[in-house]
């Protein structure tokens, strides 16, 4: 009868960033999140991690969103791999406009491989589409690959705002339909365990210092 | 809706044992082999300021004025870290005083904005608490006048 029936605690989702530096992952989260956007010389990159919280009603039910955006920058590889931890979906950025950006999506997409379990929500989002002028990367080409990789695909503009609120949208709705993938979290609001095999989460940051360039040279 | 503002999400989370333990093996390893490169640095020094034990955001901190100096091309994760620790440490002041120095550079970095809106309000919490104490002091301070007063009328 009434509509307290349904739980008012929220499910807690967490959210990751990932892609190249400079593809605007904080430009669509602050799109997302505030409707704003930052001109290119007003924006400044990552340091490290930053961190949003967004609520949101999707299909019925209260979702508290935490979205983690990770700088895309090499050197700080290391300690944003420790972010995935948790994660429920990730979001996968490249910039239409910046081939290399594309071209890089293997290796996010073997990260991820190493961090998250396979019943993690993706989405592939090729930003700036306000840039259609110089556009690198031909939107049929872009979804073929994410339909590879099973991801969901979505192009986006974060300073005209095409397509933002989709790409958040389209994830928290799949992951919605993924029970498995929040029932127990939201009942104990940590989420630690992810299946990966019962390690615990510290071991991973072995992988990427391995990978470390060994520092190009010496520092003279 | 907007995000609730404000946040610094490096300063609620920290690592594991094992994760801390891997940072600081690297460390020591390479400091073992007098070449601890930049990055091995700041990766530990990260983990220390992330840590809610005081003792490693002491040497966090130590570590990153050291990379501040040292690396240039660093100086604004380090400027960032660096207020982080110090708000972690509650040390407001200075912890402003870095923020600071990261905002001249860059006015409109959010993440700075942020932070300053933390630090602004970890200040003024120690600003209440420190009133409340004198004015503590004050009435207690009153009470025993009153006393004694009382007592040299008798």
């Amino acid at each position: 009868m009434s509509p307290a029936t349904t739980s008012t605690q929220p499910v807690n989702v967490k959210l990751l960033l990932i892609g190249n530096s400079s593809v605007g992952k904080s430009s669509l989260l602050l799109r997302f999140s505030d409707e704003q956007w930052l001109p290119e010389d007003e924006s400044s990159a990552t340091i490290g991690v930053d961190f949003r919280v967004h609520k949101m009603d999707v299909k019925g039910k209260k979702v508290k969103l935490s979205i983690w955006d990770t700088a895309g920058q090499e050197r700080f590889r290391t300690i944003t791999s420790s972010y995935y931890r948790g994660a429920q979906g990730i979001i996968l950025v490249y910039d239409v406009a910046n081939r290399e950006s594309f071209e890089a999506l293997p290796r996010w997409y073997s990260e991820l491989e190493t961090y998250v379990s396979s019943s993690v929500v993706k989405i592939l989002v090729g930003n700036k589409v306000d840039k259609e002028f110089s556009r690198q990367v031909p939107t049929a080409e872009a979804e073929k690959f994410a339909a590879r990789m099973s991801s969901l695909f979505v192009e986006t503009s974060a300073k005209t705002s095409v397509g933002v609120k989709e790409a958040f949208t389209e994830v928290v709705e799949q992951i919605m339909d993924t029970p498995e993938l929040w029932e127990n979290t939201s009942a104990r609001g940590q989420g630690t365990a992810h299946g990966n095999g019962g390690v615990p989460g510290g071991v991973q940051v072995v992988g990427l210092m391995d990978e470390q360039k060994p520092g190009e040279g010496c520092a003279c | 809706m907007p995000t609730e503002l404000p946040y610094a999400a490096d300063a609620e989370m920290s690592l594991d044992y094992d994760e801390l333990e891997v940072l600081r093996l690297q460390y020591q390893k390479e400091l073992a082999q007098d070449h601890v490169t930049t990055q091995t640095k700041f990766n530990f020094a990260w983990g220390l300021i992330k840590s809610p034990k005081h003792e490693h955001q002491v040497e966090g901190v130590r570590i990153l004025q050291e990379l501040y100096r040292a690396e240039p091309a660093r100086r604004r994760e380090c400027l960032y870290y660096l207020a982080l620790g110090y708000f972690k440490m509650g040390n407001f002041e200075e912890a402003k005083r870095f923020n600071a120095l990261l905002l001249e550079k860059e006015p409109t970095n959010l993440q700075a904005q942020s932070l300053a809106q933390l630090v602004e309000r970890g200040a003024a919490r120690d600003g209440y608490i420190g009133m409340a104490l004198v004015g503590g002091v004050a009435a207690l301070g009153t009470l025993v006048l009153a006393g004694l007063i009382r007592r040299a009328r008798k």
